[in-house]
């Protein structure tokens, strides 16, 4: 312990640029032979990685456990880091810098609760909460900031103000066994370097205050340190951090509100009104360019408002709070709606770190990083558009790659739908067999690095892992949708062994699926492939596969439909989906049996055991395809509508009858009379009854549907009254754009009526 | 006879006094306290200074205040924008009445005020009498303020028209006035400055132009939305309110509480617990607005009550607040209580079925 007591102990806080400063200073006075820092022992080969001069942080360490089991831990560090800066400072001047915590292959064994955010968090919230309340800061970080980065110090009095601060910290509140024992295992470190032969004079130590604390008044314990005996598999590698993810882990040790604007404070030496100055400076160009009148008078006022805040509180220099407030008090005329929204991004920034080539990455990094420089694809942490044209290899390359990452899942890229977004399928494979085009959005986020590491348990190459996360569905798939969407993805994405399991799973699910919406979802995506077949290369699935396929399962699904319409109400809107997606394949794929499903559909439409919206889809769809003649139409609607006692089925069966194609059907005379029939002979307490649901039935109409229907209508009502007759002839005729719109003023003021009523 | 109303440096003198007695470091000059002490004076402070307790004439975020006081103290005019019934004027009388001793430098912002009001005047007897002279001459309180290094207040700044707006802008930079029938420039003393408020809602009525805002610092005073600090000021202020004028009945602390929550639950349009959307009434349902719905029903229980505030007489006072913008509000209330209160305990269940009376009318 004697030995040990002589090296020179740096306390510090992770991520404070004034630290640093203090311990540059003292690195450059002491000139230590051999550098110890707080960080797992098995990064100490990454050492080398990290201070590399083409690193760039904010960079992390990276730890994640190699049994399958989930879990990673990451060790971020800034350029204003005080663990860099020793790390840096090592290496720039030869000498040795060796890590001394506990392993991450021990800090991943310890259970989620215990181990979470290392090397950070050394103790409890509340010691932190009992010390800003006593300082009448609002918040810690406001306290740190007022007491540690604005104040000037020399080493021995920033060791003393920290050492003190630590104590306080220490004697707050329990310290936990996992913190006593790291305490130990460091210096067990620390003694063994001693041993070694290293003078203690000639070794600076850089560990947080709480520890270092700990070890200037001899409270460790030894012994603890076998109760960490515990160790997993682990990887470890450098990853590029980013300043948002280093924002958005706040507490003690995990990161800073502000990284950009510590950074510009760790820049300019520790002098943070420079930093607050450039800070300003950068606010108002912002203001400019969103086009706000900001002088630079107003920038200067903000400096001196600034300045004068912290005077009044008595701090030695502004900090970010009294940024924040001169900054609304001046540049912003009062409105903190600004600062908010776009100003207080720009101190925290949006920079991504970079580490050096060709170290510390695993293949799926690499296999990203290299994919990326040479499709020039976006590698920041900026939102980039890209449209491709799947005619353009390149584009098709670039396809498959975004597909592959999109498929696992790897936050990177994102496809932009088009107005049918809302359906289920957007942003699948699905929606992209009918188009020639895809509209992408990319953006690096550290977390697509992460995805990145986290999914090399899948395999080694993008295709590799992508081929096994989409077996892994298919086992997992109970359903010939589920089977089919697997298929497309792995179209897309260039797997063949993945289309033959896919299409194996389909023709076995197929045979038993019940469950028409699946089926139907199954059916789209084989046509799908069936028409992709003809306009791209091969995938490894033509259409002497897919078409059978097709043939079968649509056959099932044909099979399947009048069971599966005495539907629930929850379920119906899923099947009359199904129904119309059916319809369409039928009536396009020559392939398929057209007759069966037409006689299906009008055996639907008849039905009264089916629910009313599936048997009101069906006949819609029969109208439109003018497979029923008006007679059969007629008959059938006044079969419907004469059931009074059930006038909420009945406006059930409109829901789905409107639903098909609503233009059609309105512009229909025979439907519309039936329905206005229908409408005058409901009493005032039936009507009341199923004014919801044909409320829901009407609200889907467009503007233009209800044009017609009101046209329709009036027409049907000629010869009841002869001035609802002429204002029928003038909007039958006239083609003023403006009398039209009158006349759709006039729905809208029914549908008020109507929305009035309720 | 004694006043209905003592301005502030008046009413707080003792404290005042105490804590320029015992100020410590430097003061801005023309400041009769340090800047420190302002902050004090206007938040109150727990422990006494001087022997004098310091009571807290605003309850709210610190940061306001101190933003308000260094802008005082630097070259720029400080503004004062808030809601209505968010205590700025009262802030203002404050903080003048601790800086410069005095809140009476006073320009009410109307659409009449002229450019005399901000400048000078002239005495017309006197000056038919003896022509231009300084007795003749009837200083504006900036003028006055100028002469004195003291601030000067300017309520409503918004309300004027475009023609003072500018005359104010000359004023602000050059920080002197020129009276050329006496061939004389009156220079600004330091420790002049000029604190104004303005009204949010009245936004777009004269809004301020480019050039004057850039005189300012902005400093919004917000709507409190905390419900315990609104109980707090409400009950503060209202204890004042009756001290000063020495009628009304003290409110049991369950009403204020009830009133309090009724408001911000109708500002917010939504219950506090995030359950039940209420419509919000058109009527501005400020803080002081509460404080003096609070003081009316003390008035009413003492005079035709039981000499204590109960439900039936907050539900009298809170009509004549309610129905200033019309009948529209009175139904949003009564709605309010027939559907939110119906579910609540205790005082809810009578002020209930009190407000179902006093709202009928």
């Amino acid at each position: 312990m004697s030995d040990a007591s002589r090296v020179h102990l740096f306390p510090v806080r992770h991520h404070s640029p004034r630290t640093s400063v203090v311990l540059a200073a003292m690195l450059a006075r002491v000139e230590p032979d051999l550098v110890l820092v707080e960080g797992p022992t098995d990064a100490n080969g990454l050492i080398d990685v990290l201070t590399h001069p083409e690193t760039e942080p904010p960079v992390a360490l990276l730890a994640y456990r190699t049994d399958g089991q989930p879990g990673s831990s990451l060790w971020p560090f800034a350029r204003y880091s005080p663990e860099y800066v020793a790390l840096r400072w090592a290496r720039e001047h030869g000498k040795e810098a060796r890590f001394i915590d506990l392993t991450a292959a021990q800090s991943l064994a310890l259970d989620r609760a215990e181990g979470e955010a290392p090397p950070s968090a050394p103790e409890a919230p509340s010691p932190y909460a009992q010390i800003t309340e006593r300082s009448g800061q609002r918040s810690f970080e406001e306290f740190w900031e007022a007491s540690f980065e604005a104040p000037e110090y020399d080493e021995t009095a920033f060791r003393a103000a920290l050492m003190g601060f630590a104590e306080l910290v220490r004697h707050g509140g329990p310290r936990r066994d996992l913190y006593r024992a790291r305490d130990a295992i460091m210096l067990a470190a620390i003694e063994k370097a001693i041993a070694d032969g290293m003078a203690p004079e000639r070794i600076v130590v850089v560990l947080g205050a709480a520890h270092a604390a700990a070890m200037a008044c001899g409270d460790v314990e030894p012994a603890l340190a076998a109760t960490l005996d515990r160790a997993v598999p682990v990887a470890l590698t450098v990853i590029p951090y980013s300043f948002p993810r280093l924002a958005e882990q706040l507490g003690y040790g995990a990161g800073n509100r502000a990284p950009f604007f510590y950074q510009r404070a760790h820049d300019a030496g520790g002098d943070y009104r420079r930093a607050t100055l450039e800070v300003l400076v950068d606010f108002t160009d912002h203001l400019r360019l969103r086009g706000f009148g900001v002088s630079l008078a107003d920038t200067i006022e903000a400096y001196r408002l600034a300045c004068r805040l912290s005077d009044l509180r008595g701090k030695s220099g502004p900090g970010l709070d009294e940024v924040r407030e001169a900054t609304i008090a001046t540049l912003c005329r009062g409105e903190s709606a600004h600062v908010d929204s776009f100003l207080w991004p720009t101190v925290i920034g949006k920079g991504v770190g970079r580490v050096s080539k060709g170290v510390g990455k695993n293949s799926l990094q690499e296999e990203f990083w290299t994919t990326v420089a040479r499709l020039k694809l976006a590698r920041t942490d900026e939102v980039e558009a890209l449209t491709l044209r799947l005619a353009d290899a390149v584009h098709v390359e670039i396809s498959i790659f975004l597909h592959r990452l999109r498929t696992l899942d790897v936050p990177y890229a994102s496809m932009v739908g088009t107005k049918r977004s809302a359906s289920p399928e957007a942003g699948s494979g699905l929606e992209t067999l009918s188009r020639v085009r895809e509209a992408w959005q990319c953006q690096w986020t550290p977390s697509t690095e992460i995805a990145l590491i986290e999914a090399i348990v899948l395999g080694e190459s993008l295709r590799a892992a992508t081929e096994r996360l989409l077996g892994q569905r298919l086992t997992s798939a109970t359903r010939v949708g589920q089977a089919s969407n697997v298929l497309v993805d792995a179209v897309v994405t260039h797997t063949p062994g993945a289309v033959s399991l896919a299409l194996d799973a389909c023709e076995r699910l197929a045979a038993h699926d019940d469950d028409v919406p699946s089926l139907a979802t199954a059916c789209r995506a084989l046509a799908g492939l069936v028409s992709y077949g003809s306009n791209r290369e091969s995938f490894g699935a033509d259409e002497k596969v897919l078409l059978p396929l097709l043939e079968k399962t649509f056959a099932r699904a044909t099979l399947r439909l009048p069971f599966a319409v005495s539907a629930s109400d929850e379920e119906a809107p899923a099947l009359t989906e199904a129904m119309r997606v059916l319809h369409e394949l039928a009536l396009t794929q020559a392939a398929l049996d057209r007759d069966a499903w037409i006689a299906v559909l009008a055996e639907v439409a008849r039905s009264f055991g089916a629910h009313p919206r599936c048997a009101g889809c069906a006949a819609g769809l029969l109208v439109l395809a003018r497979l029923w003649s008006d007679a059969e139409l007629d008959a059938a609607l006044r079969l419907r509508i004469s059931d009074t006692s059930e006038a909420r089925k009945t406006a059930e069966f409109l829901i789905g009858f409107l639903e098909v194609n609503a233009l059609a059907i309105v512009k229909n005379a025979t439907v519309v009379s039936i329905l206005d029939a229908y409408l005058q002979g409901l009493s005032k307490d039936e009507f009341r009854d199923v004014v919801p649901t044909l409320r829901r039935a009407f609200a889907e109409l467009g503007k233009t549907e209800r044009r017609y229907l009101v046209e329709s209508v009036v027409a049907i009502r000629e010869h009841d009254a002869p001035e609802t007759a002429q204002l029928a002839a003038r909007v039958m005729t006239d083609q003023d754009a403006e009398q039209l719109r009158a006349v759709g003023d006039e729905i809208a003021k029914a549908m008020d009526d109507l929305d009035d009523l309720l | 006879m004694t006043e209905t109303r003592t301005p502030a440096e008046t009413k707080y003198q003792a404290e005042i006094d105490a804590l320029i007695a015992s100020d410590e470091g430097a003061r801005p000059p023309g400041w009769a306290m340090t800047p420190k002490s302002v902050i004090t004076y206007v938040l109150g402070s727990d422990a006494p200074v001087g022997g004098v307790r310091i009571t807290a004439k605003y309850i709210g975020d610190r940061a306001t205040i101190e933003v308000a006081v260094a802008t005082l103290a630097s070259d720029r005019a400080l503004l004062l924008a808030g809601e209505p019934g968010t205590a700025k004027s009262w802030l203002s009388e404050h903080l003048t009445a601790a800086i410069s001793g005095t809140s009476a430098l006073i320009v009410q912002g109307t659409a009449g005020t002229s450019e005399e009001h901000i400048k000078y005047g002239w005495n017309y007897a006197m000056l038919l009498a003896e022509g231009p002279s300084e007795k003749a001459l009837v200083p504006s309180p900036i003028l006055r303020a100028m002469r004195e290094g003291k601030i000067a207040r300017f309520e409503e700044i918004t309300r004027t028209g475009q023609e003072v707006q500018d005359a104010l802008i000359s004023i602000l930079s050059e920080k002197q006035i020129a009276i050329p029938e006496l061939g004389t420039i009156t220079q600004a003393q330091r420790g002049f400055n000029v604190l104004a408020t303005a009204n949010t809602r009245d936004r777009g009525v004269n809004e301020m132009s480019a050039a004057l805002k850039r005189r300012f610092n902005f400093v919004v005073v917000p709507v409190v939305t905390d419900l315990e600090q609104e109980i707090r000021i409400v009950k503060k202020r209202e204890e004042e309110l009756r001290s000063d004028y020495q009628v009304g009945a003290p409110a049991p602390d369950e009403l204020a509480r009830l009133l309090v929550t009724m408001f911000q639950e109708l500002r917010a349009g939504m219950t506090k617990d995030g359950k039940t959307k209420v419509k919000a009434p058109g009527a501005i349902l400020s803080t002081a607005e509460a404080i003096s719905v609070l003081f009316q029903s003390g008035i009413l229980a003492q005079s035709f009550g039981s000499g204590t505030v109960s439900p039936a007489e907050l539900a009298r006072a809170l009509v004549g607040a309610v129905g200033k913008e019309g009948e529209g509000d009175l139904k949003i209330v009564r709605e309010y209580v027939e559907t939110v209160a119906k579910g609540r305990d205790g005082a809810w269940k009578e002020f209930g079925k009190a407000a179902k009376g006093a709202f009928r009318a």
